[in-house]
């Protein structure tokens, strides 16, 4: 063999090693991690930044440093004892709390009385609930602050929960869910004697928690990051939810102080975050179950 | 049947809950409720003089609610009416003077006081206040609402930026204000931009009072309810045409926001010396003071500026005052106006200036300052109580009256915006402004004349 | 009065009693009884609106546009009894079953009558906060109405007449029609591609997946907050980044043209995490064989994911612009509100449901805003049909 193959062979060895270390070192879809990694990263960095703020002093702000600064004590100290942001909180909870319980137990009873009883009417009681699917709460607002403000119960909880207990959402959710639940078992459980509510209690939810859970998650996180409705009907600050309760931040003595507020965001936002993680799955088929409807 | 028990506990639960705080009250002290428009260090303040006030005077029981602006407080006033759920004192701004006389919920002071010198042995002196508070809330003969929380539209200088330039007082002109931001501009280090404001449908107001020009017609409401805006006059446009050259040189800052909302969008360009002059309320004196030392440079406070070619005739009163609702229990109203009384003595309303830069609004107070030194010490204090007392008083100087005030200003800084970022004509801005503005009125009128 | 009202009932009835005369011939049923129904369906239709109005369109000194309007009312009207009628009354000439669902006919209880009870909850709580505030809108659409005011005036039509030539509200439909479009076409293209790549078999697949979706659950308020934060343009951070890279500083919040693309961002950043989890769950039905049969056939991958991916996505982005749109529309006013308080620099951020808020709320116009929420509904309602008409001729559902 001549010098200039030999030169040849050891230069194609040397590319090959060098390919293969590369294809070692870069993973396989290299795009599809390079495209991840890049919308991972656009997404993370508002909250990451709110976070890093959360710490900082305005001056710190304004000063445009990427690290935590010396002024978490100081906003921790304003947001929770001296603009109390937990007890918008609780308000909030006591929402959430309200609106998922009340809804996803009136959505049951109905449901029930949907599946299980023939009643004269029904398809036209059924007609009724269904139109209401195409009534959003937010072109009626007008009329509902009216009518909120004539029963007496702008600035209480009453104000919050009630109007949205009812859904034709879950409604649906329970009769498709009941209706596919053998019917052997209602009849059963007519044979043992039981009445409807038992049957509700002791047969069909327990079969039902899966179902439940996910319009629950869907709820919770729906009634939490409720904006408009507390805002405009809620006017005590003693009894405001945290979605507005937040805005008390801006006015905190003066110009506007980014350290506090974005403390009261990160908080605001752990609550649903930290459901919706944890609980994708059901949050999920809590928005597909519904939508064949 | 354990999901029952579970069930029944969260209605009650919701049910407690639902039960109005207001319900439950103590049982021998007189409740005076009080609601006010503040959420910050002003409503901390406001409480902490309650709680002195309820030590002293154990038969009452005064409660603070903060609301989170004057707009929200107007509009709860509006619903707690129809429901015959209104506290003792209502804090109303400036603009909801006209619908507060309209809706016939309040009654004057100085009815409710009837000439006493004395309540509950506290001293009350009427005359004691400075004079154009008592110009302003005097309305047919009579002293209406409690004066506390009063202000003015002054100017604050970054004067870094002003000595650099070589500018040692601040300019008192819209023609100094032009000469010193071709100078500032012109600096190296220049900021971004020259000075800016709030686009508050308030500081239109002062320029318009400044060259003596009304609001509103009859007198700008006070001699007969207002019916059309006389805004739209040769003052009106040459302020708009003033902002308009201003934002097109890139000497005005415009945040985009407007209303209640803009405040703060000038503090923030303010504190970071993104601009050199901010035309603002003097409400906050004592905070802009502070940005500047916060921030290593000096800020010096001067009257607001005007119209070289019509001069200055004076200056409106803003802010807001505490207006007594009519028809309460007589022990109520007793201690309703005690509160009042105690709020605005003499060492509060000198310790209420002190903390924010709203004017100390009794004469009283003022000498209590000027002994202490404290307006030696802060000449910036002074800046808007000098610019009110040197004001003459004319219907232009005395401020509008006028219903839906609040949707009236909403037009104006709309047209002030349109202003500035189109290349609309100010005049025809200007003149749909009026319309629509005149508009409002004559439905207000509709609805809630008598 | 222009037209008497005696005319148009009469006209009413002859229209009413054609139609559904045609339609009990159609089904089989009687002719004459299909008319007499029809008549009286036909003239109670057109009362609807117009005996609360009472006429008051075709007063004698009205405008054409009144007129219209009345008419529009009046065929509105009418068509909302008698569609309703003559849907009940085929199916029951035919004997069909009004609920198309098949319905357990075993296992159901007794006493019928328990299920009122059982639905009372829902239906007080539907007729008292969704049906009497639907009726109550209409009612103060046609007032000058404000809290605290000594009383209430008639106005007809004129909330509705005024809004045709009030340039200023046509331009903020325009601009609601446009902002949504852009946030739903941006922000579901952007999570179709992302979802696509989470859903590869790539290494860490399930933390990426957390890491995209999270958004979701954050608040529109908040996202308005975090972006005030960021973007605001006097000492927000992205203004100075851009200044000291490129020299370039964006009025984000004060330059109308540029502040609608600020609330557009926030939005779309919110509501990414929520449609690539959908899109993510979509691609995990489309089932592998017909990838890998295509991927035989020699197509490419784009070729591939138009033919064959694409279609069996469409149930999901179906729901997803439904859902979406929905967003857009109302839930961007808590963004919106934070980012630009009061509506943005000529009104350039300003939605229909937030110009809603501002006149009915801040300016305590209650009438005109009823109005405005009655040209939202309409607008909202329009839309989501074109969307199921259209999507009943495209959506491929299944295999």
């Amino acid at each position: 063999m001549s010098g200039v193959t030999q030169e040849a062979v050891r230069t194609t060895t040397r590319v090959a090693d060098w390919r293969s270390t590369l294809r070692r070192w870069i993973p396989k879809r290299w795009y599809a991690h390079v495209i991840l990694i890049t919308a991972c990263f656009l997404s993370g960095i508002p909250l990451f930044y709110a976070l890093i703020v959360s710490t900082q002093t305005n001056a710190e702000v304004f000063r445009y440093q990427f690290t935590p600064g010396t002024g978490l004590a100081e906003n921790w100290n304003l947001v929770f004892n001296v603009r109390h942001l937990h007890d918008y909180m609780i308000n909030s909870v006591i929402m959430a709390a309200g609106i998922t319980f009340f809804k996803t137990l009136f959505s049951l009873l109905s449901g029930l009385a949907f599946v299980y009883f023939r009643f004269p009417g029904k398809w036209l009681v059924f007609g009724f609930v269904l139109i209401t699917l195409m009534m959003p709460t937010e072109v009626l607002i007008i009329a509902l602050f009216r009518f909120i403000n004539d029963l007496n119960w702008q600035n209480t909880y009453l104000a919050l929960i009630v109007p949205f207990t009812a859904s034709a959402t879950g409604t649906f959710l329970f009769r498709q869910h009941f209706a596919s639940i053998p019917a052997e078992l209602s009849e059963a459980a007519q044979l043992d004697g039981a009445n409807p509510l038992q049957f509700l209690f002791r047969v069909l939810v327990p079969m039902s928690w899966n179902t439940i859970g996910a319009l629950a998650v869907v709820q919770v996180i729906y009634a939490w990051n409720m904006y408009l409705w507390p805002n405009m009907i809620i006017t005590n600050p003693d009894l405001q939810t945290i979605q507005t309760g937040i805005g008390a931040l801006r006015s905190s003595g003066g110009a506007l102080q980014f350290g506090p507020l974005m403390l009261g965001a990160v908080f605001t936002s752990l609550p649903p975050v930290l459901v919706f993680i944890l609980l994708q799955k059901q949050f999920m088929s809590g928005f597909t179950l519904t939508r064949d409807k | 049947m354990k999901k029952l028990v579970f069930a029944a506990l969260m209605f009650a639960l919701v049910l407690a809950l639902a039960v109005p705080a207001s319900t439950i009250q103590a049982q021998d002290r007189t409740r005076v409720d009080v609601w006010i428009a503040f959420q910050d260090y002003r409503l901390d303040w406001t409480n902490e003089k309650a709680a002195e006030f309820n030590e002293m005077f154990p038969q009452y029981e005064v409660v603070i609610t903060g609301g989170f602006s004057y707009e929200a407080v107007f509009a709860q006033v509006a619903v707690a009416a129809e429901q015959n759920q209104l506290p003792a004192v209502v804090q109303f701004f400036e603009a909801g003077t006209q619908d507060a006389r309209d809706s016939g919920l309040f009654k004057p002071i100085a009815d409710a006081l009837a000439g006493r010198t004395e309540i509950n042995g506290l001293p009350v002196d009427l005359e004691d206040f400075v004079a154009p508070v008592i110009a302003y809330y005097t309305l047919d003969g009579k002293f209406t609402s409690m004066p506390w929380n009063t202000s003015s539209s002054i100017m604050f200088s970054n004067m870094n930026f002003l000595r650099a330039a070589g500018i040692e007082t601040p300019p008192a002109t819209w023609g100094e204000i032009d000469a010193a931001c071709e100078k500032i501009m012109a600096l190296d280090n220049a900021p971004e931009y020259c000075w800016t404001f709030p686009n508050h449908g308030w500081f239109f107001e002062q320029w318009l009072a400044q060259q003596n020009a009304l609001y509103v017609n009859n007198d700008n409401g006070r001699s007969a309810r207002a019916t059309e805006v006389a805004f739209n006059s040769e003052a009106g446009l040459a302020i708009l045409k003033w902002l308009d050259d201003q934002y097109n040189k890139g000497y005005l800052y415009y945040s985009g926001a407007q209303g209640g909302d803009s405040w703060v969008t000038v503090d923030q360009s303010y504190q970071t010396q993104q601009v050199a002059m901010a035309v603002y309320s003097s409400s906050d004196t004592t905070l802009y003071t502070q940005m500047g030392l916060d921030n290593g440079f000096e800020t010096v406070a001067s009257f607001y500026p005007y119209n070289d070619e019509t001069g200055w005739t004076g200056n409106l009163i803003g802010g807001a005052t505490l207006w007594l609702v009519d028809g309460l229990d007589p022990e109520v109203e007793e201690g309703a106006l005690t509160f009042l009384v105690y709020l605005t003595n003499t060492e509060n309303a000198a310790d209420w200036h002190k903390l924010t830069g709203y004017i100390a609004i009794r004469e009283s107070a003022n000498r209590l300052l000027e002994e202490e030194g404290w307006f030696d010490e802060n000449p910036n204090q002074t800046v808007a109580a000098r610019q009110l007392s040197e004001s003459t008083v004319t219907p232009a100087t005395s401020g509008a009256l006028v219903g839906g005030f609040p949707a009236i200003r909403n037009v104006v800084t709309a047209a002030i915006d349109r202003v500035l970022l189109t290349d609309d004509d100010p005049a025809a801005v200007l003149e749909q402004a009026a319309a629509d503005a005149n508009l409002i009125i004559e439905e207000y009128n509709l609805l809630n004349a008598p | 009065m222009i037209v008497s009202p005696q005319l148009l009932i009469l006209g009413a009835a002859v229209i009413g009693a054609g139609v559904l005369g045609s339609v009990f011939r159609r089904a089989g049923g009687r002719t004459p009884v299909g008319m007499a129904l029809g008549a009286a369906g036909g003239a109670l239709g057109s009362l609807l609106f117009m005996a609360p109005l009472d006429y008051c369109t075709f007063e004698a000194e009205r405008e054409t546009l009144d007129v219209i309007f009345g008419m529009l009312l009046v065929v509105a009207g009418m068509a909302l009894v008698l569609a309703p009628a003559s849907w009940i009354s085929e199916r029951l000439i035919r004997r069909q079953s009004l609920i198309s669902e098949s319905q357990i006919t075993t296992g159901t209880f007794k006493h019928w009558w328990l299920a009122f009870p059982l639905l009372l909850p829902t239906l007080t709580i539907l007729v008292l906060f969704l049906y009497y505030p639907s009726v109550e809108t209409l009612r103060l659409s046609t007032k000058l109405s404000r809290l605290g005011a000594r009383r209430e005036v008639s106005v007809c039509m004129d909330n509705f007449t005024r809004l045709v030539h009030d340039a200023e509200y046509l331009d903020i439909v325009g601009r609601t029609l446009w902002i949504s479009a852009v946030i739903v076409v941006l922000s579901m293209a952007l999570s179709l591609l992302i979802a696509t790549m989470a859903y590869l078999p790539v290494r860490g697949a399930s933390i990426y997946r957390v890491l995209l979706v999270w958004p979701y659950a954050i608040s529109p308020a908040v996202a308005g907050i975090i972006f005030l934060l960021m973007f605001n343009p006097a000492g927000g951070i992205i203004n100075h980044l851009t200044g000291q890279w490129f020299g370039v500083k964006l009025g984000w919040l004060n330059d109308p043209k540029v502040a609608p693309w600020t609330v557009i961002l926030a939005s779309v950043w919110k509501s990414m995490g929520f449609n690539i989890l959908f899109y993510i769950a979509g691609l995990q039905n489309v089932p592998k064989d017909l990838i890998e049969a295509g991927a035989i056939d020699g197509a490419g991958v784009l070729r591939r994911f138009w033919h064959i991916v694409w279609p069996m996505l469409s149930p999901t982005t179906f729901f997803l612009i439904v859902t979406n749109l929905t967003y857009a529309f109302f839930e961007t006013y808590a963004t919106i509100d934070y980012l630009t308080p009061g509506g943005g620099p000529l009104k350039s951020t300003t939605t229909m449901m937030y110009q809603v808020v501002q006149l009915g709320i801040r300016n305590n116009d209650m009438g005109k805003a009823a109005a405005q929420s009655i040209v939202l509904f309409l607008l909202v309602i329009g839309l989501t049909l074109l969307l199921f008409r259209s999507g009943e001729r495209r959506v491929t559902y299944g295999v």
